[in-house]
């Protein structure tokens, strides 16, 4: 949650602006909203001093030679699910992982270069993790739809 | 989809963009030790051949849609392209995915109130003809998310290589 941070109409136009084009100057911004770069400058910076923000090049899977994406559910068991999550965050193979309701108790986001990587992954990474009950994957066949826009934010070192 | 063909000046470049894509050119250049126009022109590539976008990220918790949930959808499997396109329609769907698994089609929502949850993927989605069950999960806490690294659609397409350029 937001901790009484709030943005207004102004804020939000200019996160628009970057949305369109995220490498537009200040004065561009400036420009077309009808403000002064430097107030431009200022709503950048605050927004991104309270990590609610960032402008950065998203690059997409295949730049980084990853071709195989999955969305991988876990069971825990005679565990916490967060320490085991936390423990499976640590693999670079997990873009994303989540303690979720329901079934099952974490949803990840795994990635590799090819399928050849997966008894690696399987019997020397996530097989030493202890607490895991039962691992089901989804492999993704064809993304129709990926907004990335908006995300949690992580803080910045 | 045919190897991508990048370098390690293109990844040092991805690099530095992932952290900040207001970063001039000309600092590029400098901290690299090429020209601006290699800069300029590995951009261009990066971006015509949908290996990098820019954008503005914005945490869950700045706008009203705060919440991440994740829906399950088992679809006839004939039309399974089809239904995953209406759902990509519907509002509050952030990403689909047709999946080989428990599911057909795996759906990202961004959500505020159960009542919009339940909207989504008991309303719009289960009413979609071909759908036969959905399982909706709800994310109560992210341990790790790495945003800088997407699946760049068609549909982001919409800055082209001379638009970005018009950054100094």
């Amino acid at each position: 949650m937001s901790e009484n941070f709030t943005v207004d109409d102004i804020d939000r136009n200019i996160v628009a602006q970057l949305r369109i084009n995220g490498r537009a100057t200040n004065q561009q911004i400036a420009d077309n909203l009808g403000l002064t770069a430097a107030t431009v400058s200022t709503r950048i910076r605050r927004m991104e001093d309270a990590d609610k923000l960032r402008v950065v090049a998203v690059s997409d899977f295949a730049a980084h030679g990853y071709n195989v994406l999955m969305e991988m559910a876990i069971e825990v068991d005679g565990r916490p699910a967060s320490e085991v999550a936390a423990e499976l965050a640590e693999f670079e193979e997990v873009f994303a992982a989540h303690l979720v309701t329901g079934r099952y108790d974490i949803d990840m986001l795994v990635v590799l270069r090819d399928f050849d990587e997966l008894p690696k992954l399987l019997f020397e990474k996530f097989s030493k993790v202890r607490g895991i009950h039962s691992m089901t994957p989804a492999i993704a066949v064809d993304v129709i739809k990926y907004k990335f826009d908006i995300a949690p934010i992580e803080a910045r070192n | 989809m045919s190897k991508v063909q990048i370098d390690d000046l293109d990844r040092q470049i991805i690099d530095i963009l992932g952290n900040d894509a207001r970063i001039s050119n000309r600092k590029i250049a400098a901290d690299l030790n090429v020209t601006e126009g290699t800069v300029r022109g590995r951009i261009k590539r990066l971006q015509q051949e949908r290996l990098m976008t820019f954008t503005a990220i914005t945490d869950f918790g700045l706008e009203n849609t705060s919440k991440l949930a994740f829906i399950g959808v088992q679809a006839c499997v004939e039309d399974v392209r089809s239904i995953a396109t209406k759902i990509a329609d519907v509002p509050l769907v952030n990403a689909v995915t047709i999946t080989l698994g428990r599911f057909n089609i795996w759906v990202v929502c961004l959500f505020d109130t159960l009542d919009s949850l339940f909207e989504v993927a008991s309303e719009r989605i289960l009413a979609i003809p071909g759908v036969h069950h959905v399982e909706t999960s709800i994310a109560v806490k992210t341990i790790k998310y790495n945003a800088r690294v997407a699946r760049i659609t068609a549909a982001d397409l919409s800055l082209t290589p001379e638009e970005a350029d018009n950054s100094a």
